[in-house]
């Protein structure tokens, strides 16, 4: 079942060889259907499209988009909690497209998640020591639960005493320590962090995000980071992979990505992102006209065109417009050293987009 | 600018069986019209109470309400049920975060616009139709002719903020209320509902007060802010002397608990421990058991909030040479891990 993996296109460079994970041409189609007994297929939510990318063991990817861009439907298909409608998984080398729930069992041990909610994604009727020690207990792993639990919550800041306490005794920061612990129990080397920090108070997220780079390299873990917080992302992600409409738009290192950014989406998403020193940031800001379209229906050729300022600065034809953003899917393409984007038209450094007009 | 909203030590307790939760403990502040003053803090610090408390929509049965709300020099808090119906909606307007449960699913989004309208005002329906109309297009909704007769559901997020808006405008209120108005969005629309309520300010002529916990919205849009912590306001003054000069430990941890998108992170310096329960409140400052400057009368004394100069307020028992002291050398230890 083992084939090669894609090669890697953008590196990064805290990390070299092969990738843990790759996905290739991923694609996800929900369908919609209509009819009780005899359902019909009458249109399809296009959440996930065409998505290839690696990750490397011990490096952050952060996955930025808006709402509804795909960003979990790409991390559920990735750990095959969904089934991909097309394209291709490989865990460590080795093509999991295809396994069957038994032969992903031993590899779960390897993929962990943390969720957004800490309140929805705890047990409510089980003490924090039944939830971080589920683990062992699925895994049937040899050695004494509890000593290890109480390991475990010593490590990620919870008091070992509370091992009876339940899930609604503890604080929102709390909460997310006992899922970043249930994620660790069997020494993962993927975790995939689902908007980790999105329902906590500033304050505390800053204690979780110390917590998950601490852990990272202590124990060698490999991220895929998701976040809407682009500050968030920026600080703890080595490479970002930009999605909008279900399709990866843009990958680059961090700090390359915000100081450079090519696509004009990211340019977009960047500047909108309040600044918090304020002068001046509200004068730069590039504000897209309209909403994101529906993933039902999307747009033709590029999928950003139709709210995209360097598309109507280019001009062209088609109501304004160049043709081939209408009509044609730019490839992520090389549009520099490590930096793909899939534009016909990528930014040059310090381009500054003019505000869209009125559409 | 004339000042239109006076709140003075404000209190709201709520009895429990477990004991007074102290939502709202001791607030004063004033909003003039055409200002935007932002009110920052972590979720239960008191920022919605003080606004439904201003609003009459606080149970007064439930809670003990003492202090004053002026709104152009009348007190909100002796009004009537009926009286305060009257200002309600009209001079004084609120928008609310979720604008997904502020439209009734089962009716067209201009007719519940209309509605609003005809609440307050004796004008027919179809001028009411046509104000409606008007009031879309002015919170830029393409196409309102149109868009009038669709239903919520056929808006999208930030379209239902701007209808919410528009129903919120209705009435050319003085004071508008925007309880978390963006936190519900993504951030390119939360980009084109702040700009939106930016212009309206002046193009209406009227005062908002933006309640949120993102200092960057803050920062972006308000002329005044106010921190609070556990119910009382802990520093108090301009956008730019809050956010360039902080005078209060907690706004120190705040700004520098945040990772910022136009510098590389260092490490995160996260406030310790987690905000109190509003029932134990600590006594003194109820920020002392988690401020790394903390001494000795912190723990006895609620340091009151006092005017530094030039209008900005902090309260805080530490001297203004030391925290000139403390705040240069946090300033020296993050530069120094960025670097």
């Amino acid at each position: 079942m083992s084939s090669t993996a894609p090669a890697p296109r953008v590196t990064s460079p805290k990390t070299s060889g092969e990738p843990l994970v790759a996905v290739e041409g991923l694609t996800k189609y929900f369908p919609i259907t209509k009819g009780i007994v005899l359902q019909k297929e009458v249109a399809r939510v296009h959440a996930v499209e065409d998505v290839t990318f690696s990750v490397f063991p011990g490096e952050t990817l952060g996955l930025v988009g808006e709402s509804g861009c795909g960003k979990s439907t790409t991390a559920r298909l990735l750990l095959k909690l969904l089934p991909a409608t097309r394209g291709r998984i490989f865990f460590e080398g080795e093509d999991i497209t295809g396994h069957s729930r038994r032969q992903m069992r031993p590899l779960r041990r390897e993929m962990q998640m943390i969720f957004q909610d800490p309140y929805a994604s705890l047990n409510p009727r089980q003490t924090v020591g039944q939830i971080i020690g589920a683990p062992f207990r699925i895994h049937k792993t040899e050695g004494e639960v509890k000593k290890r639990v109480q390991e475990l919550m010593d490590r990620v800041g919870l008091n070992p005493e509370h091992y009876n306490r339940y899930a609604h005794e503890f604080s929102g920061g709390q909460r997310q320590r006992i899922g970043v612990a249930r994620a660790l129990a069997l020494r993962p080397k993927l975790i995939v962090c689902d908007e980790p920090v999105s329902a906590l108070d500033v304050s505390i997220q800053a204690q979780i995000l110390n917590l998950l780079e601490d852990l990272q390299d202590e124990f060698k873990l490999t991220y895929i980071f998701i976040s809407h917080d682009l500050g968030v992302v920026r600080h703890i992600a080595d490479r970002i992979a930009v999605m909008y409409l279900g399709r990866v738009v843009e990958i680059a290192r961090a700090d390359e990505l915000y100081e450079d950014p090519k696509h004009p989406y990211t340019s977009a998403l960047l500047s909108a992102v309040p600044k918090g020193h304020g002068k001046g940031s509200v004068a730069n800001r590039i504000v897209l006209e309209g909403d994101v379209p529906s993933p039902i229906d999307p747009p033709s050729g590029c999928p950003f065109h139709p709210r995209c300022p360097k598309a109507r600065q280019v001009g062209g034809p088609e109501d304004g417009l160049p043709q081939n953003c209408v009509h044609e899917m730019p490839p992520l393409g090389d549009v520099a050293p490590n930096h793909v984007a899939a534009c016909w038209y990528p930014l040059k450094k310090d381009e500054s987009l003019q505000r869209a007009a009125h559409a | 600018m004339e000042t239109l909203l006076e709140v003075k030590d404000l209190h709201v307790h709520f009895p429990t069986p477990d004991g007074v939760v102290k939502a709202v403990d001791g607030l004063s502040f004033s909003v003039r019209r055409r200002e935007t003053f932002g009110i920052v803090g972590e979720s239960g610090s008191g920022k919605s109470v003080t606004n439904l408390t201003a609003l009459g929509l606080i149970d007064r049965k439930a809670a003990r309400v003492s202090g004053e709300v002026l709104f152009k020099g009348r007190d909100l808090l002796s009004l009537s049920k009926e009286e305060l119906r009257r200002v309600r909606g009209k001079e004084l307007a609120m928008i609310f975060q979720d604008p997904f449960a502020c439209l009734h699913p089962f009716y067209r989004v201009g007719d519940q616009i209309v509605e609003a309208i005809l609440c307050h005002d004796n004008v027919s329906k179809r001028q009411a139709e046509q104000r409606a109309i008007d009031l879309l297009g002015a919170v830029g909704i393409p196409r309102p002719q149109d868009r009038f007769r669709d239903y919520p559901h056929q808006y999208s997020g930030g379209m239902r903020q701007r209808a919410m808006i528009a129903m919120a405008l209705s009435h050319n209120p003085d004071l508008l209320i925007a309880d978390e108005p963006t936190t519900a969005l993504d951030v390119t629309v939360q980009a084109q509902i702040l700009e939106l309520i930016d212009r309206i300010k002046n193009e209406f002529n009227v005062g908002v007060i933006l309640i949120t916990h993102d200092l960057g919205v803050v920062a972006d849009v308000a002329q005044s802010v106010m921190v609070m912590y556990a119910g009382r306001a802990v520093e108090l003054g301009t956008r730019d002397e809050v956010f360039e000069n902080p005078q209060h430990p907690y706004t120190w941890g705040l700004l520098e608990s945040i990772p910022h998108i136009d510098q590389k992170g260092s490490r995160l310096i996260p406030i310790e421990g987690s905000p109190p329960s509003l029932i134990h409140v600590p006594p003194g400052c109820s920020f002392h058991p988690r401020c790394p400057h903390r001494f000795e009368p912190c723990d006895k004394e609620v340091p009151a909030l006092v005017d530094r100069g030039s209008g900005h307020l902090d309260a805080c028992h530490l001297s203004v040479e030391d925290k000139e002291r403390i705040w240069n050398e946090r300033e020296a230890r993050r530069t120094k891990a960025v670097s």
